[in-house]
């Protein structure tokens, strides 16, 4: 291993140079470069000060120098992103304002007293309950915590690590997790545009069956893991009942590991889709009729109409509805996964969210579940950003 | 008056009253009560609450319920952090340790009860008699000596069968022991109108400790935790094996249902009282529903010892169930208040009346005398198995139970284990040998943090 100091040197100068080779080759100014050594000076610094640079330590394995490698790396990408934001403003010469676009200054405020003084509810509220919490689950991700004492004990990046070892079964937990948010989110989304668009037709009743439509949205989902647990009971439950009468073999809804997720799925796509409906009919009724039927005379059959027209037209929709979806997908279906599995069985149907939970609450290891929803936290940033970068582009708002 | 001098008026009332509201109920002295139930053993909780303050109209007792004993351990926990902890909470028995060091900045959460009473022989006129209690609650809770909870609900893990069934299928007696309930199911399941399976109980760590302590072992080093700080669990014992072996041999010839969650009280019991399953391991708590549910459902249900192991000498059941916490920090005339409860919530009629309203045995001797001379056990001859059960317990560090840090976290790894055995047919020596690893992991560090050891 390397002495210590040679790695603190390493950690902040090697993101230093590659800030700077970034930011200098993008406007070709010394400025530029000089913003960039510091940019990445800090990003390298910026996880490994706090952690006291412990994943170099002697006795740490190569988990551990791998991981710190890695939070060097986050941390450098990180600060010169910032970085390259600061590089934005100053090049400019005009400061804050260069962030806004050009066309539309008419009605925005002189100075920034105002402006912030306006949003300080917001950012004070944001900051006492939403960044401070966020950020002491930085420190409790480092920390040996169980909720009952206030004693603690600092364990490097073992929270992170330890869910590497095959015995925690992460890799179950991270497929579970894709498995049911993947297909919550794909299926919900087709048999909503579905509904909605046959809901939307000009028929007797239409706001009663709207109405009707939306209702699962109002049910909480531990309500619906009941309705679904009645409803796939092995023995005694509804599904089982109709196979049985039609002579078939009852199948194991939450027994099979196989099967289980399948079940969770459904009663998600189900709880999610009223919330999808509302959305989509208030999107079909935005279509522009004269598009559909200048599609028509031009000769295009319904399918092409609902393909070429309608679908692009519910993009921002659709975008705005898979942002939700994933959330929903991701953080709101412990309701369900509780009354209904309970994670099992054998963890087939334990998420990362339901593991959270269960880690900190049931079984009192706060530092795990810090680490864990650190991960999950991470995930979601990464899809939504993904999502911004592929499909926000596609998307059509008509003008 | 005009509409608007009038609505001024009536706002100027309804405000006064708001104002006033608090200051009215201030004249009581508050006693918040969190109990671990939210069924009818809450209305009954409440019922004698009312009682209670009707009694003593110094005091309001208001009792909360919670969904269960997982969910208000971390509550209470929680609300201890931020000051607002009830005076009285209910844990259940693995939570004891926890609870025993529970604190904040140096600060316990909960106060011995036994500390608490003193040497007082009575408070604000009720008898303090801690002889009073039965034996296997009196061993279980008394921790170095003493009291540190008030003991409520206690109850066995039993056996409950479909006697109409067993007997249609030519089954004489009841099973006793595991090669019994072999054997049992196998006619049961050789029937022309067989149920879908045989057996069922829940993946609750419970169970398994129960069977463990019956073949004499203990769960924990350091005497079962008794002795001194437990540091090493001893989950892949030959009695651990053999009981989870025996249970997947139950399992793989279609004895067994699993029901596919674990600690699934409802869908085991639904399994039974639907008759899907000819027998049931469960809580005796539910000794009075499940006796009940079963003549409603058209079938005597008839109660019995947890079949034990053939091959092991039988050691004896230990208890489950919960008790109540007194918490740490509470002026003098609420302590008073929430001892006055404890001692009426326990009394000998209350006793009585909770264990034949539930199946939870009568925690104190008096009561059992009470039900005895009223001829309670003639009539209801399930209510007598748990306490029977209890009774026939051989005393040792075994079926004293065990005492250990973490424990509900630990009892998350047995069952993780036992469902990995059930559902992905793992081996039973690897899997608990794997939950050892992780529950003596657990267990390190919890008495890093709580004992610096």
């Amino acid at each position: 291993m390397l002495p210590p100091e040679l790695i603190v040197l390493i950690s902040i100068a090697a993101p230093a140079l590659v800030g700077a080779a970034w930011l200098y080759r993008g406007s070709r100014t010394l400025s530029a470069g000089f913003i960039g050594v510091i940019a990445g000076g800090i990003g390298g610094a910026l996880f490994m000060v706090p952690l006291n640079y412990c994943t170099f330590e002697a006795d740490r394995t190569s988990t551990d120098v791998a991981f710190g490698v890695f939070l060097i790396a986050l941390g450098a990408v990180i600060g010169i992103a910032v970085g390259a934001g600061v590089n934005r403003i100053v090049g400019s010469g005009k400061g804050i304002s260069s962030l806004t676009s050009e066309q539309n200054t008419a009605g925005t405020f002189k100075g920034t007293v105002i402006p912030f003084a306006l949003l300080a509810p917001t950012l004070v509220i944001l900051a006492l309950f939403l960044y401070a919490p966020a950020l002491d689950n930085l420190r409790l991700s480092t920390l040996l915590a169980r909720l009952g004492t206030d004693r603690t004990a600092f364990v490097c990046v073992d929270n992170f690590t330890k869910l590497l070892e095959p015995r925690q079964n992460y890799g179950q937990t991270l497929y579970a997790t894709f498995l049911i948010s993947f297909f919550t989110v794909i299926i919900g989304l087709a048999i909503s545009l579905m509904i909605a668009y046959v809901a939307y037709q000009p028929v007797r009743g239409a706001s009663i069956y709207r109405t009707l439509l939306i209702w699962p949205y109002a049910i909480s989902p531990p309500v619906a893991g009941i309705i679904f647990g009645m409803v796939f009971n092995e023995g005694a439950g509804i599904m089982n009942h109709l196979i049985r009468s039609g002579g078939g073999v009852p199948v194991q809804w939450l027994q099979s590991a196989s099967i289980a997720p399948w079940t969770i799925i459904a009663a998600s796509v189900w709880k999610s889709m009223g919330f999808n409906i509302l959305f989509y009919i208030a999107g079909l009724q935005n279509v522009p009729k004269d598009l559909i039927e200048a599609a028509a005379i031009d000769g295009a059959n319904f399918v092409v109409r609902f393909r070429r027209v309608i679908i692009p037209m519910l993009s921002p929709i659709t975008f705005f509805l898979i942002i939700t979806n994933i959330t929903y997908a991701f953080f709101e279906t412990y309701g369900t996964i509780d009354f209904l599995t309970r994670g099992g069985p054998a963890g087939a149907t334990s998420t990362m969210i339901y593991r959270i939970v269960d880690n900190g609450l049931n079984q009192r290891d706060l530092g795990s579940a810090a680490a864990q929803s650190l991960i999950l936290f991470s995930l979601v940033i990464i899809i939504t950003l993904i999502q911004f970068r592929t499909s926000g582009r596609r998307v059509t708002y008509g003008r | 008056m005009s509409r608007r001098s009038m609505l001024l008026a009536a706002l100027t009332v309804i405000m006064a009253l708001v104002a006033l509201a608090p200051a009215m109920a201030q004249d009581k002295i508050q006693i918040p009560v969190w109990i671990a139930f939210t069924d009818s053993r809450l209305d009954w909780s409440r019922e004698r609450a009312a009682e209670f303050n009707e009694l003593f109209p110094q005091y309001e007792v208001t009792i909360e319920g919670y969904a269960d004993y997982e969910s208000i351990f971390a509550a209470a926990s929680l609300a201890f952090e931020q000051g607002t902890q009830p005076a009285i909470v209910q844990y259940f028995e693995a939570a004891t340790q926890d609870a025993r060091d529970a604190g904040f900045e140096g600060n316990p959460q909960f106060k011995s009860v036994a500390e608490a009473f003193g040497d007082r022989t009575e408070v604000n006129g009720l008898p303090v008699n801690f002889d009073d209690f039965v034996d296997a609650a009196r061993n279980y809770y008394t921790l170095d000596g003493s009291f540190t909870s008030f003991p409520w609900n206690t109850s066995s893990a039993i056996m409950f069968s479909n006697k109409t069934m067993l007997e249609a299928a030519g089954v004489e007696g009841i099973p006793a022991t595991w090669a019994e309930v072999d054997a049992a199911c196998e006619k049961i399941m050789a029937m022309e109108n067989a149920p879908a399976n045989c057996i069922t109980w829940p993946n609750h760590g419970w169970f398994f400790e129960q069977a463990v302590a019956m073949q004499g072992a203990d769960l924990v080093n350091n005497g079962n935790g008794r002795e001194a700080r437990a540091t090493e669990t001893f989950i892949n014992s030959d009695a651990a094996v053999a009981y989870v072996s025996w249970w997947k041999d139950l399992q793989d010839k279609g004895y067994y249902i699993y029901t596919g969650a674990q600690r699934d009280w409802g869908g085991t019991y639904n399994a039974f009282v639907a008759g899907q399953v000819a027998m049931l391991l469960y809580s005796s708590s539910d000794t009075t529903a499940l006796t009940n549910d079963g003549a409603a459902a058209g079938f005597d249900v008839v109660a019995s010892f947890y079949p034990h192991n053939q091959d092991v000498e039988y050691a004896g059941n230990l208890i489950g169930g919960a008790s109540l916490w007194l918490s740490n920090d509470l002026s003098t005339e609420v302590e008073d208040g929430a001892l006055t409860f404890l001692l009426y919530f326990t009394n000998t009629e209350n006793a009585a009346s909770w264990h034949q309203f539930t199946g939870y045995v009568p925690i104190t001797k008096s009561a059992i005398a009470l039900l005895e001379s009223e001829g309670w056990y003639e009539e209801n001859p399930n209510s007598l198995v748990a306490s029977d059960q209890l009774a026939a317990a051989i005393p040792s560090s075994a079926t004293a139970g065990a005492i250990v840090g973490a424990f509900p976290a630990i009892r998350n790894h047995v069952t993780n284990a036992i469902e990995q055995v059930l559902v992905n047919g793992r081996d039973v020596t690897e899997a608990l040998t794997e939950a050892k690893e992780l529950a003596d992991e657990t267990l390190a560090e919890y008495n890093l943090l709580y004992a610096g050891e």
